[in-house]
């Protein structure tokens, strides 16, 4: 399966003084779903307009390895307001050279894969916005493209619809080479196959998810918020059992195995101390933790 | 005060987009500045005459040979501005139809004719004979508004130099022969080539605007990772407008008609004209597209066009223009370019001149050839700019 279909050459970008895209190497395979995460602003949809050449780079390459077809569903919602679901869809199918019989049946079939079968004949303007979000992502499948870049394909979809298109992209997967973006590391954990994680146009690592949190060490995370004590003194309490300690504010992240028969012994060290313990979580690692151990930072404030 | 705020949000906004602010302060002045250009400055405005002189010369009553006629010219040529400059500028010509020619194409507001006997009629009257006035011709195109102007110039030398010669007013009478149905148009048909080219070139913010908000829209991003090519999306687009174009001008002389409007020579000569015009608009709606990001800018662009069509190429108010070169006998001058010069000279040679296809096929090849240059320029500008 490690055919590669793209190839990314040092590609970088500048707007004025920012760098927005910073020397950006990568392959990605034919087959998988290959997700940007990073937080915003991070350069996800620069990267990706420069690999679908939307966006000249200010240096690099991008090399296609065999199929060039690209579909893209841009981040904001691009449609034509005067013209119906199917219209749309017919069009640009056409567009793509589709004889207009399958760009129409196509559009049929897309539309009802997206649940919007009953919206076909409506204007684009007067749909909602995560019914316009779908019609946006059915614009870039039309032509049943070789690789398909979704920039943000779960913004603005309510939990039912999240589920529609996870799964619509996932039964893709197999056939297309998938490039999505998201800030979301749910997202990201559950869709991609390898995911790419970048921060002030910088790729920091790319690898599966499971790999990525493997690199963090194993176990579950204790998101703890201690109040009233300085973090010098609550630092003090936890290190001696928690050597894996991320601190934010207020926010300590302790990482360790078993924490559950540890935690009520914790609690009580600081409150001894003075602490107040505010909200208390406990999960099993993310790429969230990921990117915190990488960056120092949370990925969604 | 929220009204403050709000000139100050309105003040930053227009401030983030200079070029328009630009153009639409620049706009006026701008056009100030042409029309002094054009009118150069200070100068004023003399008018084109021919004259055919049959005249035989006479023995006037001092005793010498006299060709009135020749005589009549040189007044005509000494007719001056306060400054200096001639008035009518005067050519001498030999056959009446050159004349016509001229006087349908505007390259001359007037044409006289005098008669072989006007030096002997005059000579008659010096001695007291009572002869018959003679009669000296003048002909033009009653609807263009230079004629009046240059016909009363021209008479004023004629009966000026008629009256020194012989102290008899009377002796010279004028004869008026408006070419084709200049004489017969109505108030109300006079104002329907005017209006017709002015639909036609408003077209032109249609064209500019439809292609534009797909560029604002972002939709023009799409179509570019179809491989669109920019010269299928504006043939697609231009012929389109030119569908709804060919149904304006159809129905802008249907109304026309029906209310009286009456054409000397074929209308689909005119529709035609109009739909060949209309053609050229498009493509300059094209390449103001091309400059624009958004509709409103586009809007505001599109004003510059707009104005040149408007005020320059005759279709609201004529304009005084020298020529720059000439090709195949014909004057070129800086206007040539704007389409419009051609629709109103064609119009009006069908409307009233009754000329057929034949008599407009210049200024049709001219406007199909202004087509084709400002299509390919935004074709040009727009793979530049937009679909790169
Ligand atoms: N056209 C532009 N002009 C100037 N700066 C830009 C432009 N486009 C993007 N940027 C800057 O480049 C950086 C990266 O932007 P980009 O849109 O790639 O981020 P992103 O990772 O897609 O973020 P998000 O999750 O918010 O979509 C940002 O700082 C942004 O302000
Ligand atoms: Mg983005």
């Amino acid at each position: 399966m490690n055919e590669v279909a793209l190839q990314v050459k040092s590609l970088t970008k500048e707007f004025g003084s920012l760098t927005a895209v910073d020397n950006l190497s990568l392959e990605v395979y034919r087959g998988e779903i290959f997700g940007f995460l990073g937080p915003n602003g991070a350069g996800k949809t620069t990267s990706i307009r420069m690999m679908c050449g939307l966006l000249e780079p200010d240096s690099g390459e991008v090399i296609f390895q065999g199929g060039k077809l690209v579909g893209i569903c841009p981040q904001e919602t691009i449609l034509w307001e005067k013209l119906t679901c199917l219209e749309q869809l017919e069009f640009i199918g056409e567009m793509y050279n589709l004889p207009a019989k399958l760009a129409r049946q196509r559009g049929d079939e897309l539309l009802s894969i997206l649940g919007l079968e009953e919206k076909r004949h409506n204007l684009a303007s007067t749909l909602s916005g995560g019914m316009k979000r779908r019609l946006n992502l059915a614009l870039a499948l039309i032509h049943d493209p070789e690789i398909l870049v979704l920039d943000e394909p779960e913004a603005g979809l309510d939990p039912q619809s999240r589920l529609l298109v996870r799964e619509y992209i996932r039964s893709l997967a197999q056939k297309k080479t998938i490039i999505l973006t998201t800030h979301n590391m749910d997202e990201a954990e559950r869709m991609a196959d390898r995911v790419a994680i970048i921060d002030h146009g910088k790729l920091l690592v790319t690898d599966t998810p499971e790999a990525l949190k493997r690199t963090i060490g194993e176990g579950d995370v204790l998101e703890i918020e201690i109040l009233s004590i300085p973090v010098e003194q609550a630092l003090a309490i936890i290190q001696p059992d928690f050597p894996d300690i991320q601190v934010e504010g207020n926010n300590y992240f302790i990482r360790a195995g078993g924490i559950m028969e540890k935690m009520s012994s914790l609690f009580d060290a600081i409150k001894k101390a003075g602490g107040e313990i505010g909200e208390v979580h406990l999960r099993a690692n993310t790429l969230e933790d990921v990117f915190i151990s990488l960056t120092g930072r949370r990925l969604r404030q | 005060m929220r009204i403050w705020s709000v000139i100050r949000k309105c003040a930053r906004e227009q401030k983030r987009d200079l070029w328009v602010l630009g153009l639409s302060l620049v706009f006026a002045p701008l056009f100030v500045f042409i029309y002094w250009l054009f009118t150069g400055g200070n100068a004023t405005t003399s008018y084109a005459a021919l004259v055919i002189n049959h005249d035989e010369a006479a023995r006037f009553s001092d005793g010498v040979m006299h060709n009135a006629g020749e005589d009549v010219i040189l007044a005509m040529q000494e007719l001056t501005f306060k400054d200096g400059s001639p008035i009518l500028r005067v050519s001498s010509i030999s056959d009446r139809d050159l004349g016509e020619t001229a006087l349908r194409d505007r390259d001359a507001t007037l044409l006289v004719i005098i008669p072989p006997s006007f030096s002997q009629t005059l000579a008659n009257a010096q001695s007291g004979a009572a002869e018959p006035t003679t009669q000296v011709e003048f002909i033009g195109d009653l609807t263009n508004p230079y004629y009046t102007v240059a016909a009363v110039m021209a008479m004023t030398a004629l009966d000026g130099y008629a009256v020194d010669a012989t102290g008899e007013y009377r002796a010279v009478s004028l004869l008026e022969t408006a070419l084709g149905d200049s004489a017969a148009r109505t108030e109300f048909e006079m104002y329907i080539p005017g209006l017709l080219v002015l639909a036609v070139i408003m077209m032109l913010f249609q064209a500019a605007m439809l292609v534009a908000r797909d560029i604002e829209s972002g939709s023009l991003q799409r179509l570019k990772i179809t491989r669109l090519t920019a010269f299928e999306y504006l043939s697609g687009t231009t012929a389109w407008l030119a569908l709804i174009a060919i149904a304006e001008v159809l129905l802008t002389f249907a109304v026309a008609v029906a209310f009286g409007f009456r054409s000397h020579g074929a209308l689909w000569v005119a529709i035609l004209v109009g739909v060949i015009t209309s053609l050229s608009i498009i493509g300059v709606g094209m390449i103001v597209a091309s400059l624009s990001k958004t509709v409103s800018q586009a809007f505001v662009i599109a004003n510059f066009p707009f104005g040149f069509f408007m005020f320059l190429s005759g279709a609201a108010f004529p304009i005084p223009m020298n020529r720059l070169f000439t090709i195949a006998e014909r004057d070129i001058k800086i206007i040539d370019v704007l389409p419009p010069t051609h629709a109103v000279a064609a119009l009006n040679k069908v409307f009233t001149l009754e000329v057929g296809l034949s008599g407009v096929l210049y200024e049709l090849t001219a406007l199909s050839v202004l087509s084709v240059i400002y299509f390919s320029v935004g074709v040009w500008l727009f793979r530049k700019r937009h679909l790169n």
